[in-house]
Order: structure tokens, then sequence, then C-alpha cells
């Protein structure tokens, strides 16, 4: 398998805060991927390095054989990564609908001028889009809310629509920030089988941040742990729960 | 004309400047309620499209049509080069830098002899007529319309709805917000030659930032986000100055109540974001069951 993503002594400092220091990440085409560690260890950082938000400090990001350090976030998209976030960033006062529909305007299919003029290729692009963001809602199991403002969905199903969302960017790396926050336990076992759907339906690498250890345990393939910024520990479920470091890091020395 | 015997010149004044204030409010809503920049400039590319349309017409004896077009098309060309450096900010720093920029323009027009300097351009000729005006005003608002409602419109909303999530979703949000101040600008041009050529007189000062403000009040009373509710504002507000006129002060202080009150009352502005239509008047009822209004 090829890889897809991969950092090299990826870091980014704050002033004098190292957030993340020396980050080698590793995802191969198809993965599903945890990055785990206490609040504050630098994982949210990570996502905003990966999606160009961030400059990063030191280091490089390659994507897909190309360094992608430097670019800003929409063209980072455009190659192919896209995210959701913790602290939900819909577009609120938009419908369900027009939310997705905007992350297909990647791929929209008329220009500018067939839209003030009208011409067939509009309508017939318009109804592409909008049976292709039907589609994915039916999918996600929203398509009954395709109507209603994004603000006004409970807070389960504006996670669900935020991954949806990313989806439309047709992404072939998925970053999920904290997908489980605030679900409580039946919700999350429904999500835990969505993504794995997800990744096998629309063919994408997945890179989630989790604080649910339930759900990183049981879908996640490889687990990186960060600390402080620093990434102390790399493996498979099975490995991880065991390392002396990551109890350490979670429990305090001597647990 | 037919319609000259029928409709007394005083309210066929009234509603071309009623025509000329929609295409202002309507192009204004562009940039400030649907792409959410908050741009208090708009006097400035009226100013450049009623100095540049008005020359055309002095001093090279353009056709009317021409002469609109340049107007907006220098105004667009204003629009780019001022949205470029000043669409990097944020909120009220763009609301400050825009509101210079306007005044720069009317410092820079009242400074040049060729166009009258601070007396400003007389004899310009009377072209506007009500058809005229009518006429651009449709285009306007069916061109704002329609790039609203496709993807590319949708890409302006975006921005103004979450800029952070829009460019994480793969749109260019610098480009689609010079896009709209652009179109704006462009409009608002075609705004000031109409006036321009109707008015036959134009001097540096009556495109302050008064005016500027008085083209804003339209679009927040309307609401942020409406073209149905600028045009109804834009209707309302100008009957209000007119029946006001004998009264210079007091037009004042009524707009100003008139703001606050909405501010207090309806902070979303009249329509807030919905728009005018047999559709909504049929939700109102209960008829329809919220079918999507995207392609109404």
């Amino acid at each position: 398998m090829a890889a897809i993503l991969q950092t090299h002594s990826l870091g980014i400092s704050f002033g004098g805060l190292k957030a993340v220091q020396d980050l080698n990440l590793t995802l191969n085409e198809g993965d599903l991927v945890g990055l785990i560690g206490p609040n504050g260890a630098g994982k949210t950082t990570v996502f905003n390095l990966l999606t160009g938000i961030y400059l990063p400090t030191t280091g490089d990001i390659i994507f897909k054989g190309e360094s992608i350090v430097g670019l800003k976030p929409y063209q980072i998209a455009a190659k192919g990564i896209t995210r959701t976030f913790q602290n939900i960033r819909l577009f609120g006062e938009l419908s369900v609908l027009e939310n997705v529909l905007i992350a297909r305007h990647l791929h929209v299919p008329y220009n500018m001028m067939h839209a003030i003029f009208r011409v067939g290729k509009f309508y017939q692009g318009e109804k592409e889009m909008r049976d292709e963001a039907y589609e994915l809602l039916k999918i996600m199991n929203l398509a009954h809310k395709a109507e209603e403002k994004a603000k006004n969905l409970p807070y389960g199903e504006q996670r669900r629509l935020e991954i949806a969302r990313a989806l439309a960017t047709h992404p072939s790396l998925l970053l999920l920030d904290e997908p489980a926050a605030g679900m409580n336990p039946r919700e999350t076992t429904e999500l835990m089988e969505l993504i794995g759907f997800i990744r096998s339906k629309f063919n994408v690498t997945i890179l989630l941040i989790e604080h649910d250890m339930h759900l990183v345990m049981n879908i996640c393939e490889q687990i990186y742990v960060l600390d402080y910024g620093v990434n102390i520990a790399h493996g498979t479920p099975e490995e991880i729960k065991n390392n002396p470091r990551v109890i350490e890091a979670y429990l305090g020395e001597g647990a | 004309m037919y319609s000259a015997e029928i409709i007394s010149p005083f309210v066929m004044l009234n509603l071309i400047i009623i025509a000329i204030n929609i295409i202002l409010a309507v192009s204004l809503n562009l940039v400030v309620g649907f792409t959410g920049q908050f741009s208090i400039g708009h006097a400035g590319f009226m100013a450049l499209g009623a100095y540049a349309s008005a020359i055309m017409s002095l001093n090279f004896n353009a056709p009317f049509i021409v002469s609109l077009l340049v107007g907006a098309i220098v105004a667009g060309i204003g629009g780019i080069i001022i949205g470029i450096p000043t669409l990097r900010l944020r909120g009220d720093y763009l609301a400050i830098a825009t509101l210079g920029l306007a005044e720069i323009i009317r410092g820079v027009i009242t400074n040049i002899d060729y166009l009258g300097g601070a007396y400003g351009l007389m004899g310009i000729p009377q072209r506007t007529n009500w058809l005229w005006a009518f006429g651009c005003m449709l285009v306007t608002v069916l061109v704002i319309k329609n790039f609203i409602q496709s993807s590319h419109g949708r890409a302006c909303i975006s921005v103004r709805e979450n800029e952070i999530a829009a460019e994480a979703m793969g749109i260019n949000t610098t480009k689609y917000k010079v896009i709209a101040f652009t179109m704006g600008s462009f409009f608002a041009g075609i705004g000031g030659a109409l006036l321009a050529h109707y008015i036959t007189f134009i001097e540096p000062n009556a495109f302050n930032f008064l005016k500027s403000f008085d083209i804003l009040v339209m679009v927040v009373l309307g609401g942020q986000g409406s073209l149905t509710g600028s045009v109804v504002a834009a209707i309302v507000l100008t009957l209000i100055s007119t029946f006001l006129q004998s009264l210079a002060e007091l037009r004042l202080i009524i707009y100003a109540i008139i703001l606050i009150l909405v501010m207090l009352f309806r902070p979303q502005g009249l329509l807030g974001t919905h728009e005018l239509s047999f559709k909504l008047l049929q939700r109102k009822r209960g008829v329809s069951h919220g079918s999507h209004s995207a392609d109404a």
C-alpha cells in the first residue's frame, strides 16, 4: 500500500510554546488511524497544520507525493484533504442541503456566466449537484432534514452533517475532529458503524481525533498518541493499551 | 411619450430615483448582506460611474449605452483595485477602510480640474428616462439574483456564514469576496451614471459618506441577505425622504429613528434573509410544505 500522507518532523511553535514537535505520521491509502492524547496535547493543531490553517515552523507534509506546506486551506481541500471541526462550523443560517451544495462547489459543472444568463448548462449542472447532494444526505440519514436550517438540527445530526459536507468535496483523506463529542452511547455506536461504512463506500483514508476510547480502540487500526505536542507512542490499539508511557500520560505517574 | 401625460413630472422624478436607489441597495446588499463584507464606501463607486459616464457624454459625445457601460466598468475596476487590499480586513476594520477609500475617491475627484474640481460637471445631457432607469434596475436585480442563486452565489454566502469552514471546503474566499465587491461596484457605477444623466449636474459632495450611509440604511432596513427586502426598503425610504424634503434636517432625524427602531425590534431587518415571493405567502398560509425555493 502506498503512503497517501506523510509528515516529516512536523512542528509548530507559538512564541516559546512548542505546540507540536517532530511529528512523523504515515498514513497508507485506506487506513483508519486514530490520533489521541490528553486535552491540550496538540491534536487539533495537527489538523490545522495538515489543512493549511497554520504554517508549520519545521518539517514537511507530503500528500500524494508532493509537499502541501504553504498552500492555502482551499487549495489543500481541492487536493483532497477535508475535515470536520471540533467546535462545529456549519453554515448555520443555510439549509442542510445548501451546506452540502457549497462543499460541491469544488466540482461545479457550470461557470458564472452560465448562472447569470441561466443557460441550459446551469439548470442541468444545478440538478446534478442537487441530486448528488441528496444522495449523500440519504447515506448520512439526513435527507428528511434537507430543507431545515443547519443550526436547528440536534447536536448529533449537526456532527453527521459536518461529515456529509466534508465528503461532498470528494476527499481522499478525511480528518474527523472528535466526531463523537456530545453524542450518547447509542449515537456513538451508530457513528462507529457509519465511519467504517464511509471508508469503504467512498474509498477514503480517515484520520480521527477522539476522546472516546471505546470508539478509537474498536475502529482504528493504527493509533498515534500525542502528549504535550510530542508523539509518545504509535501502534495498534492492543499495543497502545499496554504502553506504559501512554498510561502515564493519561493517568499520571505511578498509576 | 404617453406616460408623461398621465404621470406628473414629480412622480416621474421619484420613480426614477426609486429605480436608481434599488440598483444601489441591491448591489450593496450583494457585498454586505450576502457576502458579509461590511462596506460603507458605496458612494465612492457611484462617483466613479457618474464621472466616467459624464465625461464620455460631455467630451466624447458617446451614445448613452456606451457612457453607462464605461461608467460601470470604471467603477468595477475601482472595485477590484480597492477590494483586493481591503477585503483582507474583517468587520469594522473593513468598514473603516472602505469608508476612507471612498472619501479618497471623492478627494481625488475634487482636485482634478478635468473633472470640474469642487464645482463638479454641468450640462450633462439628460438621457436617463423612466425606461432606462427601470431597464437597468431590472437587469441589476436579475443578474444579482441569478448570481446569488447559483453555486458561485452560495460560495459568497458561505463566506458570510463561516469563513474558516468555507476555506476548508475548498472555497477560495478571497476570490469570491472580490467577485462580489466588483459586481457590487459595477452596478453602483450604473446607478451613478443614471443619476448623472438624470439630474445633469454632479459634484463631488453628492457622493460623500452620507450617501454611502443612505444606501447602507436601505440594505439594513430591508434585511441583509434579502434582495426583495432591499427593493422594498429602497422604495419606502425614497418615498419618506421625498415627503420630508421640506424638512431637510428632520429627515435625518427620522432616518435615525427608523434605524434605531428597526435595530431594537427587528435587528435582522424587515425581511431578514427571506425573499418576498408567492411561495412565502403560501407558506404563511400553511398551503405549501416547504419545497425548496432556490429555483423559484
